[in-house]
């Protein structure tokens, strides 16, 4: 700790060495000089003095002297110095003064940002980490979130897609709701935001604080059960001003390893002659002569992505001057996605102002708008809808290109080719397809504090957050991202608009007082906060010219498109927080905050959420201190309650359907159905979380260690419970069941070398468990498509047969377990595990289990930062160990009917007895009845290892220097994003992707784990500069 | 000091406000059940979106439990499409059935359809006599409608399953949402209590609104009732009621009978029929295209349904007519014609390429896989039919035929010439209510169900060709293997009630 606030020191006086050799120059009247010194005498360089109530102001030299010029002898002269308390001097006519400074004891040490407030980073007693940007500012990403993977422990950061601004899925301590969402809140300088913190430029920010356990969370109360991200952006640093501009261009490519390896058109076209050869039956004519295909190959995935710019520029100004503090930020930042036609950008600024108005009232105001342009090609999503699935299973033999050289509308071949659906050009569905979404935001932030007496600070705040949303789609007639649909098609144009507003006001009292050993701190207040959302769908289609695409160019309105909708929601708070500690080594802290919300039904509608929190700094205990190894010790322990109020807005309402309508004779009459029941006792979900850590810091802090347990019970998870249907309903809204989380988080930081090679490592490893105990009564078990949850097991299980291999010959088959009529010689043969003789696929005589878990074993994350004079270099990388993923495009792209292309392992597939492949995939002969097994019911065959280790950033920088009179420093990096992926997964290039079904059963987080062969994460290497002026 | 905490409080008690009022959002974009079933408009609403589910009954569901489940209809096998199980079970008799229930999806979606009905009636008969109506026409009528529809829905779970949960009064919790079930004998006194208060409270046909249930077609369903219980002489006064009503009449062309998509519907021989409506609101059918054998291109597909944007159909047809009933057609039967056409595919796996389709539903419309024929419950044909029937059954030889010579005249059919009265009435039901998915019933209530079926399987096995099967293509082996009058219960909703 201590070497480090001396580097700060030297940076410091540099600094303001390079700013007030000029100042200096325009100085004029009588000088006063001095010499300024610590408690022991040693003169102190690079302190600022200012005279009091003027911008005049001056540094002390190396020997700790300065001089500064004061227009007449009655003023005060002001010394500051990072590490020492402020000292106030009057000169009464003095010539010279000379000055002792003694140490700041308090700001020594690190402040974090906690919820309502902040706290000394020794005297925390609940499980937080704090990230500054500074860390993370090289990383070439849209989102704040992407920087943070492999950076915190007990949180799982993972890119499910690689479309530019989305995809990112956070989850602290493993948290899940069934349905109730499962992200953390947001808290962007004290206000709990609504939109997508992916909207926020990551240059704004100047901490991130991650609150894990209960104590740190619970005055979020009703929404603090998914952790908390409180965000601070930037502020000017104490009589400073700061110029600097960042930049970086760099270019994204999908690398060629972790391509999913499909069959060329040769190899295809060999297939298919097989096929129909097994089969014993004429071989269609194209496919007679596979040679033909020879350099005539489509890679029609490939023919999606291309190599692409990114670029980022930023420039940022902050000055915090004598009473008022300021910080504007302006961002540019562009990227184009790897897929044709992908694009990203926002412009964005935020200026923080706040200005003390006297010594007892400040008032503040940030304000941060954004515009972001996003079109995103329909890339994602399963066979038929998402055009890089489709692209990955449509024929290799059908060409992309005519002879002409123009793209082709659509490919079929003849049906005795075994061609069933027409596949579309998808080089124009990413090309000719509009996908376009423009949102304008604004978060702002305005508060008044007043501090009537020492101690006792009075905050009010106003905070607002708006955003605008116009989503255009226009589908011409030419293209189409759906399979088999014939072009021409139909044009669809749909205008989707949208606007939210929240607003939230706060009034907060904080009382501090600090008497003998003893220091308090009393939290108190209340909060209102107000929800709306507003959207406006229209839908259009059947339009004479496709360059015309308004709304009245088309003949025809689609109803069930066409639509408007109103979201509310409103939460009303009162909170309170009592902070203690005696000697500053034992620590206490609880907290409770009470929640009336309109979503929770009329019987239920308040939460009170408490909690409690205990430390011990045992390193300031008498028997530590001798044990020199040893230079912080603190243990903690805690425990609270906290909800997830992520439910919906109408769930405890009964709703009535009134667009259920009938037809008499040729007329439309209205109708009416009530669908849903009510439940005036719904409320929120519900976790108590108990935690205990470790913090250590051993050998003067070279090494820290930080360790947690926590152990977790969800209760009352909002559940839409499937109901018997012979009662008109399909669901029933209801608080159900019970979920638990434990788990260990390991996080290292150590300082292996210093000096002139620098070398820090921080190292963090986090095993997350969950088990559900109970679901809702009468329910042991939910089946979704391919998962279970099951009382018992963890949630949301893969779900499905065993598969043993294949009938290898007629012994095998005829001594094995078979799907009456189904199996035969060379067909998948799957566990028989009820031993019934037969294999049956659901039902009563269900031989399905338990066959995957997509939760990892451990999560971890590792980052080197190397520095060696001038250059620096950083590795950043995160990993998983133990989930599996579903390969979900092996329905398709393993379908032994060569409907589609296939993997490049069907080439192995059996074929014969005498020539059984490697045993993985079946045989192609007997048409569905047999293929469709392996095909089309749930089975291991479809499950895989997915664990990783990637290198996520690697960034080599090297400190230039002052380069002129007006750029003091500047400083040259090289990064490559996404380095490297190590895998054995083999199911497609991104194995951190989990995607979900939306079936019964299957909502939310009852069915993750899904590979639908998403958006790949390209790997972005950029050249960058940061420039301080 | 104090001025400051007042301030404070002060701004934050204005923006505030009343407590109570700030936390109650109500629905902005729905109604809730708070604030409907309140005025009568309402309870038109809610007796309209009660006919609602018989679209999806007779558009997706009730041709594969009625009709290709029996010796009418059948699939035509595509090999190249999987994931076709689900119907081809229900044609070949080969339902996977354990412990009394089934995961057959068809037969799970029929149940949960017919309790649709159900719950949205109870919810109508529940809360309407909270209400004020000026006009008691007006409530007499929506109370009839929901029982017929009521009573209807009842008799299809009846014919299909036996014993159904019997659910009179809307759901109010989870708790109460699954129930016991019902004997036969229960379901049967139910659904009469219910179709003759519909008979008593609903108008004829001419003073109803065109295309709603009518006294005339409750009495019908309850007849239908009678004469699956053998209650012959209940049947026959019901009937009778029906025949001298005035209301309905033969129409001399037989395939005039079928509605067209935008017109001739619910038209003097139309008893009661489900109300389908061509264009955009959703209204529409799509059955002809379901019926379709395929792959069937754009332009074979057009001279069918004569739309302006035909689109190819692929996977696998259903509904196809078998040998057996093309052939039940006696010599110079117009309605052979009418009811049955044939189209060559050039994409067929079959060496000859030809198929016969359903004709009597195939009229042209605007629009591809968007059509607003009507489909028939009940025709005054069949009326005469039933009437015949419950003569014969009672000894009244010579009044039945004359019933049955008005059905076969209006077919170019010369009258009825002797031989067993009972087994021509059986027959003239085949081929005049053919593809209108009496034909499973007709074979159950009247016992030859298992007789006839076997004896169709061990055809279909031996000549699989006939039946569609491309060459090289044979049945699966366990066809036929479950030939049972009745369905197993749904198993996902098994799954959920504790009583079955």
């Amino acid at each position: 700790m201590k070497n480090y606030l001396l580097k700060e020191r030297r940076y410091v006086l540099v600094l303001y060495l390079l700013i007030f050799s000029m100042t200096n120059v325009l100085g004029q009247g009588t000088a006063v000089t001095g010499k300024v010194t610590d408690k022991s005498g040693v003169a102190l360089p690079g302190v600022t003095v200012v005279l009091k109530g003027t911008s005049t102001a001056a540094p002390t030299g190396a020997d700790g002297t300065y001089s500064i010029n004061v227009s007449d002898g009655r003023g005060t002269l002001v010394f500051s110095y990072i590490g020492f308390e402020n000292k106030e001097v009057a000169i009464n006519n003095r010539s010279t003064v000379n000055v002792q400074l003694g140490d700041d004891t308090k700001a020594l040490q690190e402040v974090v940002v906690v919820g309502y407030g902040s706290q000394l980073k020794e005297e925390v007693t609940g499980s937080v980490q704090t990230i500054s940007t500074k860390e993370i500012k090289d990383i070439p990403v849209s989102q704040v979130t992407q920087k943070l993977q492999g950076k915190l422990a007990g949180v799982q950061i993972n890119q499910a897609t690689g479309k530019p601004g989305q995809g990112m899925s956070v989850r602290i301590r493993g948290q899940l709701s069934v349905t109730g969402g499962s992200d953390p809140l947001y808290v962007v300088d004290g206000f709990p935001i609504t939109g997508g913190i992916g909207a926020i430029n990551p240059n704004e920010i100047q901490d991130i604080t991650i609150l894990k356990d209960a104590a740190s969370t619970s005055l979020y109360g009703s929404r603090a059960a998914n952790g908390v991200v409180l965000i601070t952006t930037k502020k000017g640093t104490a009589g400073q001003t700061n110029v600097s501009f960042s930049a970086y261009r760099g270019i994204q490519k999908v690398p060629e390893r972790g391509r999913i390896k499909m069959l060329d058109a040769v190899e295809f076209a060999q297939f298919k002659k097989e096929y129909y050869e097994d089969a014993g039956k004429p071989v269609p004519e194209v496919f007679q002569d596979p040679s033909r295909y020879e350099g005539k190959n489509n890679d029609w995935y490939g023919a999606l992505l291309r190599t692409a710019p990114i670029q980022s520029y930023d420039l940022s100004i902050t000055s915090n001057k004598d009473k008022l503090n300021t910080a504007l930020v302006l961002g540019v930042f562009d990227q184009e996605g790897v897929v044709l036609n992908n694009e990203y950008k926002r412009y964005s600024a935020r200026l923080n102002s706040n200005y003390e108005v006297s010594d007892k009232v400040t008032i503040g105001l940030n304000l941060a708008p954004s515009y972001i342009f996003d079109n995103t090609p329909r890339t994602d999503g399963d066979r038929g809808t998402g055009i890089l699935f489709n692209a990955l299973h449509t024929w290799p033999v059908m060409p992309i290109y005519d002879e002409n050289g123009e793209l082709t509308l659509f490919n079929r071949f003849p049906a005795e080719t075994g061609n069933i659906f027409a596949y579309p050009n998808w080089v124009r569905a990413a090309e000719e397809l509009v996908n376009e979404t423009e949102t304008i935001s604004l978060i702002s932030n305005a508060y008044v504090q007043y501090e009537p007496i020492e101690g006792l600070v009075l905050k009010s705040t106003f905070n607002v957050e708006t955003a605008n949303s116009e989503f255009f789609f226009f589908n011409p007639s030419t293209a189409t991202s759906s399979i088999n649909t014939p072009i021409p098609t139909t044009a669809v144009s749909i205008r989707d608009n949208s606007k939210s507003l929240t607003w939230l006001n706060e009034n907060l009292a904080t009382y501090s007082k600090r008497f003998n050993d003893h220091n308090f701190e009393l939290l108190g207040g209340f909060t209102n906060q107000r929800f709306r959302y507003d959207r406006a769908r229209i839908q259009a289609d059947t339009y004479a010219d496709d360059r015309l695409p308004t709304v009245q160019a088309g003949l025809n309105i689609n109803r069930s498109g066409t639509y408007s909708g109103v979201e509310e929601w409103s939460l009303t708070s009162f909170l309170s927080r009592l902070t203690y500690n005696y000697k500053g080594k034992y620590l206490f802290s609880a907290a409770v905050r009470s929640d009336g919300s309109s979503r929770f039904g009329e019987e239920n509608r308040w939460g009170v959420f408490p909690s409690a929190s205990v430390g011990w700094i045992m390193s300031d205990e008498p028997f530590l201190q001798d044990v020199s190894q040893v230079s912080f010790a603190k243990v903690r322990a805690s425990y609270g309650v906290t909800g997830n109020n992520n439910i919906g807005n109408y769930t405890q309402y009964a709703l009535v359907n009134n667009t259920v309508n009938a037809a008499f004779g040729n007329t439309v009459a209205p109708g009416a159905v009530v669908t849903s029941l009510a439940n005036n006792n719904l409320g929120w979900e519900t976790t108590k979380q108990f935690d205990v850590g470790l913090d250590l810091g051993l050998f003067n802090d070279r090494v820290q260690f930080i360790y947690d347990f926590y152990k977790k019970t969800t209760t009352n998870l909002l559940y839409s419970v499937q109901v018997p249907q012979e009662s008109g309903f399909t669901n029933f809204n209801d608080n159900i069941g019970e979920i638990d989380f434990w788990g260990h988080e390991f996080a290292l930081i150590t300082r292996n070398t210093e000096g002139k090679f620098n070398w820090t490592t921080n190292a963090n490893i986090s095993f997350n468990r969950n088990k559900v105990v109970a679901l809702a009564e009468g329910i042991d078990r939910v089946y979704g498509t391919f998962h279970i949850t099951q009382v018992g097991q963890p949630f949301g299980q893969f779900y499905g047969l065993v598969k043993e291999g294949l009938y290898m010959n007629e012994e095998d088959l005829n001594s094995s377990p078979q799907v009456p009529g189904r199996s035969t010689v060379g067909s998948i043969k799957l566990r028989d595990l009820n031993g019934d003789g037969i294999i049956t696929n659901g039902g009563d005589n269900d031989d399905r289990t338990i066959i995957g878990n997509p939760f990892p074993d451990f999560i971890y994350g590792i980052t080197n930062n190397f520095q060696y004079g001038k250059f620096d270099l950083s590795i950043v990388g995160s990993g998983s160990y133990g989930n599996q993923l579903l390969v979900r495009h092996l329905y398709s792209t393993a379908n032994l009917d060569g409907v589609f292309n296939m993997v490049e392992g069907v080439k192995n597939r059996f074929r014969s007895v005498d020539n059984p492949g490697d045993g993985v995939f079946g045989t192609t002969v007997g048409g569905g009845n047999v293929t469709g097994i392996e095909r089309d019911w749930m089975s291991s065959h479809f499950i895989q290892d997915a664990s990783y280790f990637t290198i996520k950033n690697i960034t080599l920088g090297y400190d230039v220097g002052a380069i002129t009179k007006f750029i003091k420093s500047a400083r040259l990096y090289a990064s490559v994003q996404q380095a490297y992926v190590f895998t054995n997964y083999t199911g497609g290039p991104n194995p951190e992707t989990s995607g979900n079904r939306a079936g019964n059963g299957d909502g939310g987080n009852l069915s993750q784990g899904i590979d639908l062969s998403n958006y790949p994460v390209p790997r972005t290497y950029t050249l960058g500069v940061n420039l301080n002026f | 000091m104090k001025k400051g905490i007042i301030l404070i409080l002060l701004v934050g008690a204005t923006l505030t406000g009343c407590k109570d009022n700030f936390l109650e959002v109500v629905p902005e974009t729905s109604l809730s059940s708070a604030t409907f079933f309140k005025k009568p408009a309402d309870f038109q609403q809610a007796v309209n979106a009660a006919y609602v589910p018989l679209r999806s009954i007779v558009n997706d569901r009730a041709w594969l439990l009625g009709e290709m489940h029996s010796d009418n209809t059948y699939y035509a096998r595509n090999p190249l499409f999987g994931a076709t199980e689900q119907q081809e079970d229900i044609a070949d008799f080969a339902i996977p059935t354990a412990n009394g229930v089934t995961s057959n999806t068809h037969v799970l979606n029929q149940y949960r359809l017919d309790y649709q009905i159900i719950a949205r009636t109870n919810q109508i008969l529940a809360s309407i006599d909270q209400v004020e109506f000026s006009d008691k026409a007006m409530k007499d009528n929506i109370i009839g409608q929901a029982k017929f529809l009521r009573a209807y829905a009842y008799f299809e779970l009846v014919r299909y399953f036996g014993s159904v949960p019997l659910h009179l009064t809307p759901v109010p919790n989870r708790e109460e949402a699954a129930l016991p079930l019902t004997s036969e004998e229960g379901l049967y006194t139910q659904i009469i209590a219910d179709a003759r208060e519909a008979a008593s409270l609903l108008p004829p046909k001419s003073k109803q609104e065109e295309g709603r249930a009518t006294s005339g077609a409750a009495r019908t369903l309850l007849a239908n009732v009678y004469i699956v219980q053998k209650k012959w002489a209940e049947a026959e006064t019901l009937l009778r009621e029906v025949v001298n009503s005035g209301e309905y009449a033969l129409i001399p062309e037989y395939a005039e009978a079928f509605s067209n998509s935008t017109g001739n519907k619910n038209n003097i021989e139309s008893v009661f029929e489900v109300q389908f409506l061509e264009g955009s609101a959703g209204l529409n059918g799509n059955f002809l295209y379901q019926f379709m054998p395929r792959p069937i291109s754009p332009g074979e597909l057009v001279t069918i349904t004569g739309t302006s944007n035909p689109q190819p159909i692929d996977g696998e047809g259903n509904n196809i007519p078998t040998p057996d009933i093309i052939a039940a057609y006696e010599e110079g039967d117009e309605r052979e014609a009418a009811s049955i056409g044939y189209i060559t595919l050039s994409g067929s796996a079959r060496e000859d390429k030809v198929y016969p389709y359903i004709k009597k539903y195939a009229k042209p419309h605007a629009l591809h896989n968007n059509h607003g024929m009507n489909w028939p419950i009940y025709r005054y044909s069949e009326v005469l039919l039933f009437l015949a029937e419950a003569l014969a059954e009672q000894g009244k030889e010579g009044e039945a035929a004359d019933y049955l010579d008005m059905v076969r005249n209006r077919a170019s059919l010369d009258d009825y010439s002797g031989g067993d009265l009972l087994e021509a009435i059986y027959h003239e039901r085949r081929v005049e209510l053919a593809f209108e998915n009496k034909r499973w019933f007709d074979l159950v209530r009247t016992g030859r169900a298992i007789d006839v079926i076997t004896a169709y399987g061990e055809r279909v096995k031996a000549n699989p060709q006939a039946y569609y099967y491309p060459e090289g293509s044979a049945p699966r082996s366990h066809v036929f293997s479950n030939i049972s009058l009745y369905y197993a219960l749904p198993a996902d909703e098994a799954a959920l009630s504790p009583y079955f």
